[in-house]
């Protein structure tokens, strides 16, 4: 078990936290769950419990296995998205990248990967890095005209 | 004055009745072609509807219109001038609505597996034969309520399944299995939970809408004490949720009254409309069961009929206001509710105490403390749905406890017994028996709110008193006033009906067996001094004798029909020889 702050579970999730805490505990996600078709002994609501009581489950069969087919979400009186906070477990317990982070967000937004999106986001970044530069290479040979002492390289 | 009551379900009917008493001129108008609703759809309710009805059927002030419904209305002078759909023109200075509750039909329905009513039908007590492969059944709890479409909980499920179990029982002994989420029971029904328990039914808190229908059964899917368990029934019973009438939508715009966001009619104060002289009562004002739709029939009918003599009557009226519960606030940051007891009389403050615990709930989480309430059975029927889910929103934690598992405090460690090992570090923990206790000294009716009392009295006592409020049910606020004037309504109709049994004195043998019948205690034996000649001269001897107290007789005819001898003459067993009482099942 890993603790890590719940908030950034909902923040991650893309819901708010109350979309998630209005669970009535019926345990009709687990009896349409695809994971107990194949045999596996899944409850989904297990993991919106754990979050609430300021743990999360990081070794639970779900993290792993989720199949993401929303079966619970259609199934549940409130419609709660527990695929979206499993997902979310997932982001967090792997480690941050931007790149990713870039990607992703770029798919929950368009839909797919849209690139002046990722570029846009990942600019601070690629800069920093040195992936991109500010000025195209041939302004660099200008460089050659100015005077010995104000040239870099 | 004219009253006009639309709807002739049971509510209807009793706010009809009321207004009767008063002297008014009463229109019922019914859309169906008999009267009954709801309650008339329930095999075992038939003949209870059937006696009530009886009652003012023959009255000469009563008209009755069924097949037909309210087509446009104008104002005139004060009245409401009011046109049907059979052409008639009615005048009505009052208007009372009792449309009612409507059916929600589940979708997935097939041959075995029915909703309850279609189920009921089945063991109907008409029918020779039950079906002979009614071995293995299953009841399914919250269809179609408490989600995201319709929040509100139908309040009467829970117990009209205990009482289809029941009847099942009656008729054939099958295994029988309880999906629940919450068991929403009243008054005595938690008895008949715990004899049911103990025969052998099947309780699970669990939820299943993975149900698949083969030729020959019903395959379950359900997730109960850690592990996907998989079953196959022989019918599998899912429970109508109740729903507001559609019909109230037309209505209020004849009318102009408002209605909710749920659908039912929004009550300016209790039981009145927005709009002057339009009352509701029974089920458009929200789920209720029959004996609150008799409740709130009266308290409507009451106030439609506007009595002078309300003061005179007040007295009679016997009220222990709602107890607002204060906690003292501790200077802790984690506080622990536990809703939940084993005893059956302490689970009669359950209702009281969900929707009081939820509210103190929701107040300290605002104040940014953190706050589990640890639940066994969470009982807030109706609009109570809505705090709680309010209170889930606002991000109270809620911990329902399974069938097998059990809460140990230790101190400041709450944990749970059983197959989850959850353990919360609590600076205050506040169990219900600790609340419970404080309540000790009142005086509670705990058995008033269920069951149907003889003759059909929701509030009546004994003829000098009435219980409203607390005294009568611990429950939601908003009841208080309704049962007040529910209470007035009742005092009315009792006081015009002076109907008690008598004892013929030479007669009685003085056995005693009507004192014990007696369900109030209104039956005394005295003694008197009788003339006896055995073969020889008179001795003065002593004789028991029954004498019934009229201030405490509720008129059951229940001594009556015991008396051994005959002894006791009661005037509706006089008047109706040709038809005998009806064994009815109580319950």
């Amino acid at each position: 078990m890993q603790m890590i702050d719940t908030e950034k579970v909902f923040e991650y999730s893309g819901y708010k936290k109350e979309d998630f805490s209005v669970c009535l505990g019926c345990k009709i996600c687990a009896s349409v769950c695809t994971l107990n078709d194949i045999g596996e002994n899944v409850n989904p609501q297990e993991i919106l419990i754990s979050i609430f009581l300021g743990k999360v489950l990081n070794t639970h069969p779900l993290v792993r296995l989720c199949t993401s087919c929303y079966r619970c979400t259609d199934s549940c009186p409130w419609s709660i998205r527990i695929p979206e906070v499993i997902r979310a477990l997932k982001e967090i317990s792997q480690k941050e990248e931007s790149f990713g982070k870039a990607f992703r967000s770029s798919i929950k937004i368009f839909g797919r990967i849209y690139e002046p999106y990722v570029i846009l986001k990942l600019s601070s970044v690629l800069l920093r890095k040195g992936y991109i530069k500010f000025f195209p290479k041939w302004i660099e040979y200008f460089s050659l005209h100015l005077p010995h002492f104000v040239r870099r390289d | 004055m004219k009253i006009l009551v639309i709807g002739g379900g049971i509510s209807g009917i009793s706010a009809a009745k009321v207004a009767l008493k008063f002297g008014h001129e009463v229109t019922i108008v019914e859309r169906e072609d008999r009267p009954g609703g709801l309650m008339a759809r329930i095999a075992n309710c038939r003949v209870g509807f059937k006696t009530f009805f009886d009652e003012i059927k023959d009255e000469p002030r009563i008209r009755f219109f069924t097949g037909c419904n309210v087509v446009s209305s104008k104002k005139k002078d004060g009245a409401f001038i009011v046109e049907l759909t059979n052409g008639k023109v009615i005048e009505a200075q009052k208007i009372i609505i009792a449309t009612g509750l409507s059916l929600y039909e589940p979708e997935i329905k097939g041959k075995r597996i029915v909703s309850s009513l279609e189920y009921d039908t089945l063991i109907d007590q008409k029918n020779d034969i039950v079906p002979t492969d009614l071995e293995k059944i299953a009841f399914i709890l919250c269809f179609g309520s408490r989600g995201r479409d319709y929040p509100l909980c139908s309040s009467v499920c829970c117990s009209y399944t205990l009482r289809q179990i029941k009847w099942t029982l009656m008729r054939k002994k099958p295994e029988i299995t309880v999906f629940y989420n919450d068991l929403r029971f009243f008054g005595q029904e938690f008895f008949l939970e715990h004899l049911f328990r103990n025969s052998g039914v099947r309780f699970v808190r669990s939820n299943s809408r993975n149900i698949e229908e083969d030729s020959d059964s019903v395959r379950i899917r359900y997730f109960s004490e850690g592990k996907v368990k998989e079953e196959r029934f022989n019918y599998v019973i899912l429970t109508n949720a109740l729903r507001p009438n559609p019909e109230l939508i037309r209505l209020s715009k004849i009318f102009g009254f408002s209605l909710n966001e749920y659908g039912f009619v929004k009550e300016n104060t209790p039981l009145c409309t927005d709009v002057k002289d339009i009352y509701a009562c029974g089920g458009s004002l929200e789920p209720m069961n029959i004996k609150d739709s008799i409740l709130t029939g009266f308290a409507a009918g009451y106030l439609a009929s506007e009595d002078e003599n309300q003061e005179k009557h007040k007295s009679k009226v016997y009220i222990i206001e709602n107890q607002t519960l204060n906690l003292e606030k501790d200077s802790g940051s984690v506080f622990v509710f536990y809703l939940g007891t084993d005893d059956p009389y302490s689970k009669m403050f359950y209702e009281y105490f969900s929707s009081v615990f939820c509210r103190l709930a929701t107040e300290l989480k605002e104040k940014g403390k953190t706050v589990y309430i640890i639940t066994k059975n969470l009982i807030i029927p109706a609009y109570g749905e809505i705090e709680y889910e309010e209170a889930r929103r606002k991000g109270v934690v809620f911990i329902h406890l399974e069938e097998n598992e059990r809460l140990r405090i230790n101190g400041k460690i709450v944990s749970i017994e059983g197959g989850r090992d959850l353990e919360v570090e609590a600076d205050r923990v506040v169990t219900m028996e600790e609340m419970v206790d404080n309540l000790k000294d009142l005086e509670i009716l705990c058995f008033f709110r269920s069951e149907p009392q003889l003759r059909w009295s929701p509030t009546k006592w004994n003829n000098e008193r009435f219980h409203v409020g607390f005294a009568r049910y611990p429950r939601e606020k908003r009841w208080e006033l309704r049962e007040y004037y529910a209470a007035l309504a009742e005092i009315v109709i009792e006081s015009q009906s002076k109907n008690f049994p008598q004892v013929m004195e030479d007669r009685c043998s003085g056995c005693g067996s009507c004192k014990n019948s007696c369900l109030s205690g209104a039956i005394q034996l005295l003694s008197r001094e009788v003339m006896l000649s055995v073969f020889g001269p008179y001795l003065k001897t002593k004789q028991p004798v029954a004498q019934i107290n009229t201030s405490l007789c509720l008129g059951c005819g229940l001594c009556a029909s015991t008396c051994p001898s005959q002894a006791i003459e009661f005037d509706t067993m006089k008047t109706s020889t040709d038809r005998l009482p009806v064994q009815e099942n109580l319950l």
